[in-house]
């Protein structure tokens, strides 16, 4: 399944297989992502999208299978793939007593490097918030920060588990807006949701998974030509707008004082 | 691409982690509460009750007989006896209940004065010494009444120096060990539990921060807020309550030295507990388990010699006892640093099986 791409492969999966026990969470997977795009990996809850993740983020080890980040093995060389990737956690917290400042410092020096913290902040909408400890942030903003700390080393890749689960729209939009910012700045993003509009709108390429098992993988418009072309017709005319469209518009795109 | 990796620096992190560390702690309430306010409210508390409580009170009430010297006399021991004039039923209720020692009351039968003594097994201890005291006055009275001026045995009494033993110079080692233990079981289990089960630590992991490194610094925290905690005990104890440190700046340096032994063998109480529990609901009992017997049984706030004899042997090998006898070996009884090894021995013993236990057993997740 895993031919060369013409593309510039900065991550390779090969025959991924996690078991836990009798449970097998990853079933043989296999993708590459391209170097500077933003690939998705949509799929139900418990379809193994956080579990791949974590085995190419070094942060567990598979049963089977290996995994090359920007050319390194993880599991040979897990310190150097570590040095060159940025990581959000679904649902991680950070010290509740230190502030933003404190905090992308103390990341900073995990990555044995310096970092501008106001520069880092600024980029992601958040120099009032300084002072600020993380466990008083919103949920957008705690995302937004969450995105920063990915950001202090640099990273070749990005990793974002499910990073707009539970934000209202207008942090939502906000987030795709500064995942593009990223992407713009020659960074991969690698991002799981179970969100089809996330997916449509913000990723290259779209792994849907299912089981353990990718089921396809594709643009969202490959993806929806391939559908068409099995003669699938929705039975309801898609309508002008939805639901969401109004709702944009009528309370605006912009970020709330959250 | 280059493969010639940079091996990933772990000093500019152990560094800021320890600081953040200590950032985060010296922010959290917990942290000056257990480690600080409550020894302080301790000391300050057997500081207060430290002087009075060796008197002997008798009761005195209206005599029939007031010619008496008796009375006289026990006036004058004043240092040692406390007289309570009141009347009689009152005196006695208070015998009963063991606030007095007993009750004087002179009468006379003829030629003979006769010192009436009730007493009661209340306060069995303060009326044996009245017993003693009254019946030295009485021995006195009647050699001075039958007028023998050179008595055959004459008692004579020498004294070496020595300081007046205070509760406070019990209680303040008690009170620095009470602080190391807390510091380091409590603070340790509870902090680190909580990174565990917010996460916190997984995101570290995804950086090129060793596990270890994250351990070390966490325990430089520790190490760093534990003797600022004991300087300060120290400090309050020397300067309000004028707790004796015998050799000066050694002793303070020698308590230095015994903090940071006390503290690092207890941290291993406080990684085996983190790791081995996945959250604070089973962490607690566990942690109450270690720390309850101690600071009840390590003479913390009273002394060992008090428990019954079986207990004696497990009470004066618990870790906690250890570093007590060793920072009042240094305070108290004016001895060396040297002279302690057999406790440090012992403290050393318990964090090495601790350490043992908690690598076998310590969870990430």
């Amino acid at each position: 399944m895993a031919k060369p791409d013409s593309k510039n492969a900065i991550i390779v999966v090969e025959n991924l297989v996690k078991k836990f026990g009798d449970f097998t969470a990853v079933d043989g997977v296999s993708f590459e992502v391209h170097e500077g795009e933003v690939f998705g990996i949509l799929g139900p809850n418990g379809a193994g999208k956080t579990t791949t993740l974590e085995i190419i983020e070094t942060l567990q080890k598979q049963t089977d299978g290996s995994i090359t980040v920007d050319g390194i093995n993880t599991i040979e060389h897990p310190w150097e793939v570590k040095a060159r990737i940025g990581v959000q956690l679904q649902q991680a917290n950070f010290y509740p007593e230190l502030n933003l400042i404190e905090l992308l410092r103390m990341f900073a020096a995990m990555y044995d490097i310096e970092v501008k913290p106001m520069e880092m902040l600024k980029k992601v909408q958040l120099e009032d918030k300084a002072k600020s400890y993380a466990n008083k942030l919103s949920g957008g903003q705690r995302q937004r920060f969450s995105i920063a700390t990915t950001l202090v080393n640099n990273p070749r890749v990005i990793f974002l588990d499910e990073p707009t689960t539970g934000l209202d729209p207008q942090a939502r939009i906000n987030l795709w807006e500064m995942i593009r910012e990223i992407k713009k700045s020659g960074t991969t993003v690698v991002l799981t949701t179970h969100y089809m509009e996330e997916a449509e709108q913000l990723c290259d390429r779209l792994a849907i998974m299912d089981h353990g098992k990718i089921v396809k993988i594709g643009t969202p418009k490959q993806l929806i030509t391939d559908l068409l072309k099995t003669g699938f017709k929705k039975e309801v005319k898609v309508q002008e707008a939805n639901l969401e469209d109004v709702f944009i518009s009528l309370t605006g795109r912009h970020l709330r004082d959250e | 691409m280059s493969k010639a990796f940079r091996k990933p620096g772990q000093w500019k992190a152990y560094l800021l982690l320890t600081y953040s560390s200590l950032r985060a702690q010296t922010r959290n309430p917990a942290t000056f509460a257990f480690g600080f306010i409550f020894p302080i409210v301790f000391i300050s508390i057997f500081g207060l009750i430290g002087g009075g409580n060796s008197k002997v009170t008798l009761g005195i009430p209206p005599q029939a007989e007031t010619t008496s010297t008796i009375i006289a006399a026990l006036e004058k021991q004043s240092s040692f006896i406390t007289l309570e004039r009141s009347d009689y039923q009152t005196l006695e209720k208070r015998l009963k209940q063991g606030k007095i020692a007993g009750i004087v009351q002179i009468g006379r039968e003829g030629e003979t004065e006769i010192v009436d003594f009730t007493t009661s097994s209340a306060n069995a201890i303060q009326t044996a010494q009245a017993q003693s005291v009254l019946r030295g006055i009485v021995d006195q009275s009647n050699l001075i009444e039958s007028g023998i001026v050179n008595p055959p045995i004459v008692l004579e009494l020498k004294e070496v120096s020595g300081r007046q033993a205070r509760y406070i110079d019990f209680a303040l080692p008690g009170q620095i060990g009470f602080s190391i233990l807390s510091t380091a079981i409590f603070g340790t289990v509870f902090g680190l539990i909580y990174l565990k089960k917010a996460l916190v630590l997984k995101r570290m992991f995804a950086t090129p921060t060793k596990a270890l490194t994250i351990l070390l610094a966490q325990g430089s925290s520790r190490l760093i807020m534990t003797l600022i905690q004991t300087i300060l005990i120290l400090l309050v104890g020397v300067l309000v309550f004028k707790f004796y440190l015998p050799h000066g700046i050694i002793t303070l340096f020698e308590l230095i030295i015994l903090t940071s032994f006390g503290l690092i063998a207890f941290l291993g109480f406080g990684y085996f507990i983190a790791g081995f529990a996945n959250d604070e609901n089973s962490a607690s009992p566990l942690t109450n388990l270690i720390t309850l017997p101690q600071f009840l049984l390590s003479g913390t706030f009273f002394s060992t010699d008090v428990l019954p004899k079986w207990l004696t042997p497990i009470a004066n090998n618990l870790p906690l006892s250890y570093l007590n006898t060793a920072i009042r070996h240094v305070t108290t009884e004016g001895g060396t640093l040297v002279e302690t090894w057999p406790y440090l021995l012992g403290l050393s013993a318990w964090g090495v099986v601790m350490y043992l236990l908690a690598a076998r057993t310590f969870k990430w997740e």
